[in-house]
């Protein structure tokens, strides 16, 4: 092949060393508006990995943006650019500062000011109408961005890729949507974005790098920048700048600009090269859940982009690009796009992470172990670990002790190993769960853990491995909850169990009773109604289903999925008590009262831990991880197995505070 | 109050413990996010507990403090348990006892009331009972860690008396380990912290008496106790009064404080917003106080010191905690002994800026004081002395610029067109459950009379008009005005298609079957529907949103709106986009309308539609003297309209700025 993901590539004035990109991305790293010493070492992580080019989080360009608390602020980033831009340096890795407006996309809980946007239409999301801005406000803007470019470079960086993407000023000015102005700035929709870049250029000159991240879908062809016209915009463009990011979204459809793994992964390479055919030589990268190497090397080879922006594969496994030249793609931790823990857009400021590599976004907090960090070489190096339980916590904790050297014995009760996420697996857009369970499994085969399946341990089977001088590690899951509301004949179904087709349900409508919110009832009732063509209720005690998931951004869509597959969704339904036939419910505020015909119910409700071995186990007992600690989720499991695996050295407490 | 018009119960002096009180105001604990990223408590706060210090409150209680790393269920929790706060804690009670007024650090681990995503560890509690909100399932302690969680308790006591506190209250109430040990509803244990409320009541009996050995004899130590839980199988009034006469027999404690609810599942009335009626929670200290003899706090929306005169003068509480009323107004104790009652500044209990924005994981701030949340800030004086202002307009955001221009020693003019001054708060203020609303115009209005502020109202201030007056500034507060939209035609296509601001002004009014198409989510369109549902209306809301009255949620109002609403027969919809209004002379309104998640239309019929929506900047007059010899500026709807909030922030700043 011609062009390969990780050779590098030429662009403006820089070499940079692969053609992945690890694109701009909200993070809460930041101290205050400021870059941290965390955002550093995340970025330095990426650059040893081998990532070509990094864009650094989106800065905004003036201080009454502030679009959420930790945004960072051009002018408060300089040390923080300077670090990156001395911590990337060894490596080669192209720097740019992410800069940006958000317009009427932003908010006013922070600066306490006024949005400003094209015009005063109100974001459909935050509902809070913007002022309209006027020339000499417009041309504050641009100088801003000079400035903040300027600033950049200044800083070390190779230049600035500037946001004109699905949360931006520059796109509001670009969109039919947003910009319902009179004047030039209205008949003339890119001219704000022409004068911003020229003024960057002016400002870092021609060996600085000026990039352009542009939705060209905004996916509401009523009004909205569609592909055709975006065609336009990117053959206009596309000359002002030396590297060009196609991305899509726009006010009514954010979510879509890097969802979850029910969209495609490489949903925009069709845009991206219909973009590339428009923007002449210039260098295109192509976004858009792409996190495969395969993918992208693909895309690349079909002429289809220049460089692939990989951002949450490089959360999952930041040496990418060192394990694809190694040969070793095999061995890259899997992103499998369920948007958990690096989807960090939320009120609560969640540290950006990942389900697969906690340690992620934790660089100098809780960094991973590599092996030769001794944590094998405790008081007996050679001591054998017995792990009872097959899913993502014992999985991690085996594979990582065998491949530092450890004889390690693996024992799954049920057929196959996984786990929670087996279930979890399940359904339309959810198969990319499953490599999450497949990557464990055939990571730990590799390093030599003897897994045995299909065989249920006995307390005193543990206490025998004990006395011959084994380390345990309990990682046994979570349970079921058969009966957790007053029932005279309804059947109840685990809804892991249903998912992993370990259970037949019986004809009839079905009720998947959903008190939690999180992804199982949503999931469950999906794939029951599409995938199975089953008639079925959710019921949620809230008033929206799965309201837990909000933090991945897709709140909205899930709901609309769900209408779309003619779940029938009884929300402000709490069950009261179940009967032969017959969900009775009640609502959690007034004293309505319902009742459901159903001839099952899928309870997904909250597990419990499964510790019944645990507690058998004499005193002091092993360590326990995940799930029969508490059921939690992924990202919790492969800490905790991580943790386990450090206390056999220090014999801590995990899971506690040691 | 005695016949001089004194609050003679409220400003008699009590002893609690060692400590003498100057009068019965208690500044209570609540959450502020004024803490640092880190944990530590910051400037704000001691500029906030000093200002109500000075304010004179007889006693200071800050916000909780967590005892163990365990516990960080919001990201500006103080952590306590670090060492390093001791000099924080300084720094606040140097400033408040420099008022001579004692100042107590409420102390607190909110066991199962929490989720992981700050600490990465497990969430303890009890039992493995999820908690409702954040619907995580905990570890269920075992005797070890229980011995941790009280040692954390003296640990962050013995902080406390290093950095100058008073004395300690422990938070056993709406969200606490302890009330979670107390509460059969989520204490499910089977060994000694189980069981019988003696049991139950263990973990608190050990905490208290710990934390008393910590301190010694001398500092007070009180305790605050959830008097009803409000949830099924939770704490009643009867077992509350047991567990506050087991807090007093064990001699340890000095005073008994008094809340209603739980946090994370009956915030609501904790936090009663207007549509509760004040004293609603005053049962509880009554039946606590007859139970025992320690002094008793009683808390429950008391917004006026005749509420909290009356409140002690009947005997049901021997102090009386007023969180809001002294945020909106820091000096209310002041006022109120100084007879000046009717200056202070009245809590709305609007929930808007103080409650809402906690859930927000924001700064507390309030509606109507601009400098709540920015005490620590410094503010400059004015530019120039004695400046010839002129206001135009008498809503909120013209009332405030007025009043703090002229409290800052300018000359100020203010032109209302209206016969009456208040804006659209008058409109919100019809609505019987909105009432309160108008103290927010009320108490501006107060203050400019007092201020002397030159008020004409029923004069339409034209660009020639503004300029005779000869100012030296002009503020443009000229609001906002609604907007038809498209769906619904021209405005002679149909009469009984109107804007809610007609329904409320009386303009128009709507009978038989009525459709309120909500565009904005919050109070409007709730509000209106229930004005005439209540006027004999058939009434329904549509919505594009996943839910009617969606922000109603941070306020707290979802509850008792959607109680309401119920009782009032008013149906709601959501996902409803509308199209389109078809007449046919005096027949009934066909409304058009898609759903846009499935894409399938629906129809309402109805004799009248009420419009909520958008509005625009009533801004003529801005434009009118944009080239005008004198400094113009603009605030509220007519920069971009919003909610009240902006107006009184901005007509502040710009007060401020003159």
């Amino acid at each position: 092949m011609s062009v390969a993901l990780v050779d590098s590539v030429t662009f403006g004035s820089v070499l940079a060393p692969s053609r992945v990109v690890f694109g701009p991305h909200e993070t809460n790293l930041g101290d205050g508006r400021q870059l941290s010493d965390r955002h550093v070492a995340y970025y330095e992580r990426r650059a040893r990995g081998g990532a070509g080019v990094i864009v650094t989080e989106t800065a905004s360009v003036t201080t009454n943006d502030w679009p959420y608390e930790r945004a960072p602020l051009a002018d408060a980033c300089a040390s923080g650019w300077r670090a990156i831009a001395d911590a990337c340096a060894p490596y080669a890795t192209v720097v740019l500062a992410g800069i940006g407006h958000s317009g009427g996309q932003g908010s006013s809980a922070f600066s306490q000011e006024v949005m400003w946007a094209p015009s005063g239409v109100a974001d459909s999301v935050s509902r809070e109408p913007p002022a309209a801005l006027d020339g000499d406000a417009i041309a504050g803007i641009v100088s801003a961005f000079a400035g903040a470019a300027l600033l950049a470079v200044r800083c070390g960086l190779a230049g600035v890729e500037v946001d004109a993407g699905a949360w931006s000023l520059l796109r509001q000015f670009h969109s039919g949507l947003t910009n319902l102005r009179q004047d030039r700035y209205g008949h003339d929709r890119l001219a704000v974005t022409r004068e911003v870049l020229g003024a960057i250029r002016s400002a870092v000159g021609s060996r600085g790098i000026v990039a352009l991240r542009v939705s060209c879908d905004e996916l509401a062809p009523w009004a909205g920048v569609t592909p055709e016209q975006a065609a336009d915009h990117v053959g206009e463009l596309a000359p002002l700048v030396d590297l060009l990011t196609v991305v899509r979204g726009g006010p009514f459809d954010t979510g879509a600009y890097r969802p979850d793994s029910h969209t495609p992964a490489g949903f925009n390479l069709d845009l991206c090269a219909a973009m590339r055919t428009a923007a002449g030589p210039v260098p295109i990268v192509a976004q858009g859940s792409i996190v495969d190497v395969d993918m992208a090397q693909a895309a690349l080879s079909e002429g289809k982009c220049d460089l692939v922006e990989m951002t949450r594969a490089l959360i999952a496994d930041s040496d990418i690009v060192a394990k694809a030249r190694a040969g070793r793609s095999e061995t890259i931790r899997p992103c499998i796009l369920c948007n958990q823990a690096c989807r960090v857009r939320d009120n609560r400021n969640p540290i950006v992470s990942c389900v697969m590599d906690p340690s992620s976004g934790y660089e100098t907090v809780e960094p991973a172990l590599l092996p030769g960090d001794g944590y094998a070489s405790g008081n007996n190096p050679s001591a054998p670990v017995l792990v009872v339980g097959g899913g993502p916590a014992g999985l991690e904790a085996a594979r990582i002790l065998a491949s530092s050297g450890r004889r390690v014995r693996l024992v799954e009760r049920l057929p196959r190993c996984g786990g929670a996420i087996r279930g979890a697996a399940a359904g339309l857009g959810r198969e990319r769960i499953g490599l999450a369970a497949r990557w464990l499994e055939e990571r730990a085969l590799e390093a030599g853990v003897a897994i045995e399946t299909g065989v249920q341990l006995a307390a005193s089977d543990v206490e025998d491995a004990r006395a011959d001088g084994w380390d345990v590690i309990v990682a046994t899951g979570s349970r079921f909850v058969a009966d957790r509301y007053a029932n005279s004949g309804m059947a109840v179904f685990d809804p892991l169990d249903v998912l992993a087709g370990r259970t037949g349900l019986p004809d009839g409508p079905l009720a998947v009773v959903d008190s939690v919110g999180d992804w199982v009832g949503v999931n469950v009732a999906l794939w029951l109604a599409a995938e199975h063509g089953r008639t079925v209720s959710l019921l949620s005690p809230d008033v929206v289903a799965g309201t837990l998931l909000s933090r991945g951004g897709q709140l909205g869509e899930i709901n609309f999925r769900l209408e779309r597959v003619g779940v029938r969704r009884l929300l402000r339904s709490k069950v009261r008590a179940l009967e032969a036939g017959r969900v009775l419910v009640g609502d959690p505020w007034t004293d309505r009262q319902d009742t459901i015909e159903a001839a099952a119910v899928i309870d997904c409700g909250h597990r419990l831990a499964e510790e019944r071995l645990y507690q058998s186990l004499r005193e002091p007992r092993p360590v326990r991880v995940g799930d029969c600690v508490a059921p939690r989720g992924l990202l919790e499991a492969v800490l905790e197995a991580r943790r386990a695996v450090a206390s056999l050295r220090t014999r801590q407490l995990v899971g506690g505070p040691g | 109050m005695s016949a001089h018009g004194g609050y003679r119960h409220l400003f008699s002096p009590i002893s609690i413990g060692s400590l003498r009180l100057a009068n019965r105001i208690v500044f209570s604990a609540h959450l502020t996010n004024y803490a640092t990223q880190q944990g530590r408590p910051s400037e704000q706060h001691v500029a906030y507990y000093a200002a109500r210090a000075a304010g004179g409150a007889g006693l200071i209680i800050t916000e909780e403090h967590s005892t163990h790393v365990t516990d960080w269920p919001y990201e500006k929790l103080i952590h306590g348990f670090h060492p390093d706060v001791v000099p924080h804690y300084r720094a606040i009670t140097d400033a408040v006892h420099s008022y001579g007024v004692p100042i107590l650090a409420q102390i607190n681990h909110n066991g199962g009331q929490a989720s992981s995503m700050y600490t990465r560890l497990p969430v303890w509690a009890p039992s493995a009972v999820p908690d409702p909100l954040f619907r995580e399932v905990p570890k269920a302690l075992d005797e070890t860690e229980i011995a941790e969680v009280v040692s954390g308790y003296s640990k962050v006591a013995s902080h406390c008396l290093a950095g100058g506190f008073d004395g300690i209250e422990l938070q056993c109430s709406h969200s606490s380990i302890v009330r979670g040990f107390l509460s059969p509803a989520t204490n499910k244990r089977d060994d000694r912290y189980g069981g019988s409320l003696a049991n139950r009541a263990r973990l608190l009996l050990e905490v208290v008496s710990a934390v008393r050995e910590t301190l010694g004899r001398r500092p007070v130590l009180g305790v605050r106790l959830c008097g009803d839980e409000l949830i099924d199988g939770g704490t009643t009034i009867d077992d509350a009064v047991k567990v506050a006469r087991m807090v007093e027999d064990c001699g340890a404690v000095d005073y008994i404080n008094t809340s209603i609810g739980v946090a994370t599942a009956t915030l609501y009335t904790i936090e009663a917003s207007m549509a509760i009626p004040p004293g609603y929670s005053l049962y509880i200290p009554s039946a606590i106080r007859s139970a025992v003899s320690l002094p008793v706090i009683g808390v429950g929306r008391f917004k006026d010191p005749l509420q909290a005169e009356r409140a002690i003068a009947a005997g049901y509480c021997d102090l009386v905690g007023v969180v809001r009323g002294q945020i909106a107004d820091a000096d209310f104790a002041a006022k109120a002994r100084s007879g000046k009652a009717s200056d202070i500044r009245t809590c709305l209990s609007c929930n808007q800026e103080c409650v809402g924005r906690m859930g927000l994981n924001r700064w507390l701030g309030c509606i109507e004081n601009p400098l709540a949340g920015r005490e620590s800030l410094p503010v400059a004086p004015p530019r120039r002395k004695r400046r010839k202002v002129v206001v135009v307009g008498g809503g909120p955001g013209g009332l405030q610029a007025a009043v703090t221009s002229a409290e800052r020693g300018h000359c100020v003019t203010l032109l209302e067109r209206n016969l009456s001054l208040g804006g659209q708060v008058a409109l919100a203020a019809t609505v019987a459950s909105r009432a309160e609303f108008l103290d927010i115009t009320r108490n501006l209005i107060a203050a400019a009379r007092r201020l002397s502020v030159d008020v004409t109202t029923g004069v339409e201030a034209t660009a020639s008009i503004v300029e005779g007056l000869e100012p030296d500034a002009v503020i443009v507060a000229t609001g906002a005005r609604p907007v038809r939209p498209w769906w619904a035609g021209p405005a002679d296509s149909s009469s009984r298609v109107v804007d809610v601001r007609d329904v409320l002004e009386g303009t128009v009014a709507p009978a038989g079957s009525v459709v309120v198409v909500d565009d904005l989510g919050f109070h409007q369109a709730t509000s209106v529907a229930e004005l005439l549902a209540d006027r004999g209306c058939a009434v329904e809301i549509v919505t594009p949103a996943m839910v009617v009255g969606g922000d109603l949620g941070v306020t707290l109002d979802l509850e008792t709106w959607n109680i309401r609403a119920a009782r009032k027969g008013v149906r709601q919809s959501t996902d409803l986009v509308a199209m389109g209004v078809t007449s046919a002379g005096e027949g009934p309104l066909q409304l058009n309308l898609v759903h846009h998640p499935t894409g399938v239309g629906a129809t309402r019929s109805a004799d009248w539609i009420v419009i909520v929506a958008h509005q625009t900047p009533e801004d003529d007059l801005w434009h009118g003297l944009r080239s005008a010899a004198f400094e113009v500026h603009r605030v509220g709807d007519c920069l971009a309209p919003r909610r009240a909030h902006s107006a009184i922030i901005e007509g502040h700043r710009v007060g401020v700025s003159l």
